[in-house]
Parts: structure tokens; sequence; C-alpha cells
């Protein structure tokens, strides 16, 4: 049974991994496996990236601090994006 | 009555052209006709082919709803009493096993501009009328909104690994419904995961001149409360910048909307005899 990553992408509030969650997704390592917006999801799975470090997630990537605030004409992204990734068992 | 009268009739409060301002976005729900909806729906599931900006004329019917008292009202108040609809509109068919949109902004895509699309996030110029012939639930590829966003510009591709947003507002609504954009809001039509075709017809209405009178139901007594929730709602969470940024659009906004009876802005105390905080 292989050993593959999950990934969780949390963008926060801000850059502190205790500010709250606006936005989440989880990409697994599946085949045809899709990842959308989903009318039918009753909210985000954790409400920081602090509540996911809880659940076991792991913290690859932290944000950049610029990234979320945008300049004139640059347009602007909600939040500031933390990737976290966890390592579990998958059937063949 | 005059088509005027009745669309005074049916003009918004201040409560809702403020949350309009505040959302991006207003919902009306018009008194059809008995029968109208599945008879708009039927005709367009009889087309073999997208009729692009003909669908008006394939299916006449829409006419009864974009002249019904309530929208008539509602575009009268967020764009004047002499608002037009734009040549451009588009039937979405949104059939079984159809996967979500990617969040974005529309765009005109028009040559003339640099850019293609010119933002106007203090103003509402042009808006985007969504009516839908069937009932839409959750999982009927309802549309997805994020609210207060209009006033923002969007990134699509850099957004594209974010998901679910927490303060997204899924627009799950009746038969008949009309739910009303302003054109720069950020949305996305989302998956259909049950066994029905879903309809959206999306037609732009766009302004025609400035007012320099509130051309809704406005009561100055209002002004104080509306200020207020200019200043303090948050619909949806962002960073402090984003939302500092989106305060300032809105009531920049709400005077544009407003004419000569706009909101003064002049400095004020709010925390005096207030509990502390």
């Amino acid at each position: 049974m292989p050993k593959l990553q999950r990934l969780l992408y949390i963008n926060s509030e801000s850059t502190n991994p205790q500010s709250p969650a606006l936005s989440a997704a989880i990409y697994e390592p599946v085949a045809g496996s899709l990842t959308e917006l989903d009318p039918t999801s009753d909210g985000i799975p954790y409400a920081s990236v602090q509540a996911a470090l809880i659940d076991g997630w792991r913290v690859i990537q932290a944000p950049d601090v610029w990234a979320g605030i945008g300049s004139d004409g640059a347009g602007e992204v909600i939040g500031f994006q933390f990737i976290l990734e966890k390592i579990e068992d998958f059937d063949d | 009555m005059t088509a005027t009268a009745v669309a005074t009739d049916h003009r918004l409060a201040d409560d809702e052209m403020a949350s309009f301002v505040i959302r991006g976005y207003h919902i009306v729900q018009p008194d059809l006709r008995e029968g109208l909806n599945q008879e708009i729906y039927d005709a367009l599931d009889a087309l073999d082919t997208n009729p692009g900006d003909g669908v008006l004329e394939t299916v006449p019917q829409l006419n009864e709803v974009w002249n019904s008292p309530e929208v008539v009202g509602a575009l009268t108040s967020l764009l004047g009493p002499d608002y037009e609809m734009f040549s451009h509109r588009h039937c979405h068919r949104n059939a079984p096993g159809t996967p979500s949109q990617q969040i974005h902004q529309d765009n005109m895509n028009d040559l003339r501009v640099s850019g293609g699309q010119v933002r106007s996030p203090d103003r509402v110029d042009l808006v985007l009328a969504m009516y839908y012939p069937q009932d839409v639930e959750q999982n009927m590829g309802p549309t997805c909104i994020l609210p207060g966003t209009h006033v923002l510009n969007a990134l699509p591709e850099r957004m594209a690994s974010q998901g679910n947003f927490r303060d997204q507002f899924i627009a799950t609504v009746p038969a008949g419904s009309v739910v009303i954009l302003h054109y720069d809001i950020w949305h996305a039509g989302t998956a259909n995961t049950s066994k029905r075709v879903r309809y959206m017809l999306k037609f732009l209405f766009q302004r025609t001149s400035e007012w320099n009178v509130p051309s809704w139901n406005h009561d100055p007594a209002n002004d104080a409360m509306i200020r207020t929730r200019l200043e303090a709602e948050n619909p949806m969470g962002m960073q402090r910048a984003l939302s500092a940024k989106q305060k300032h659009f809105r009531t920049r906004m709400w005077n544009r909307l407003a004419g000569d009876e706009s909101l003064d802005l002049s400095y004020r105390d709010k925390w005096a005899g207030g509990a502390w905080n």
C-alpha cells in the first residue's frame, strides 16, 4: 500500500496560522479526483491552519507576505495561502 | 397606470439598496403568471442549438420576466429610470455532470479598452440579471457568489486552488427568481450533480444617464443607519487591507448613486457614550 501525499490549501485572514481560515481545498492523490467549488458543502473543513495542524497536517509552504495585498491595477486575492500535507496510505 | 408608476411601486427601500452596495447582489421574486416558468423551461429544452443573443426573440416569454414590476422596480432603483437592456445575453444550460466553474469576474473583452474591461468599483453602471425558470437546489449547479467582491479586481488563475470559501453565498432559489448582480462581482456556476438540466438566463442592463437624486425609495432619515451599515458590515471575511478598501469604495458608491442626497462623510465621534471596547 503506497504512502501518498494529500494536499490542503488554506487561505487565512493573515500570515498568522492562528488567524481565521477564509477558504480551503483538499487535493487527493487519486486518479480522476476533482477538487472544485462544492455548492453542497457545509463550510470549510478547518477554522484555521492551527486547527489543521492539530489534526495532523504539516505546513510545507507558508504564504508570501506580499501575496494577498495586491497593488493598484494588479488585482486581489482573498487571504494568504498556506499549503499543508499529510502522507497517508492509499490502495493501489 | 404607466410603466414608470408601476416601477415606482416596486422601487427598493434604503435598506435594500444598502444591502446591494455592501453585498453586490439583490434577489427579486417577481409575481409571474402561473405556468410561465415551465413554458420558458420547455421552450429552452426544445432548442437544438444555443440561440446566443437571439434567445429573447426565440423565447419571447422572457419579456414578461424583464417587464415585471418587481424587476423593473429593482433595476430602476439601481440604474435610474432610463436604464436599458444591453444587446448581449446568454442562456446557460447546465446539464447533469457539468463541473463547477472557477471563481471569476465577467469580462466584456472590449477591444477598444486596454485590458478588455473597465472596472468601476464605486459605480453601478451595469448589472447582470440572472433568471432561473426552475427551482435551483444545492446539487443543480446554483450560482456561487462571493459577497462584497464587486469593488475588487479578481485574479482567477491565482485563486484557482482555493476551493470553497467560508462565506460564499450559494444562490438556491425558487423558480422565477431573478438574481441581480453588480457586473464586477466574483462568481461561478457550480457543479450540477442532479439528474435535471438547470437553465439560467443571463441578461445585462445598463445605466444610460447620471441622476442627481436617488432613484429608489429614499428617506434621508435613514442616513445614519445607512452610514453605520456601510462602515461596519462584513458579508465576507478577507484580509484587513482589502476590507478597508471595500468599505471605502462602498461609501463612494452610495454617494454616487444618491447624487445630491449623499451621506455627510465629515468626521463624527462614534465612541462617546458607547460601551468600552
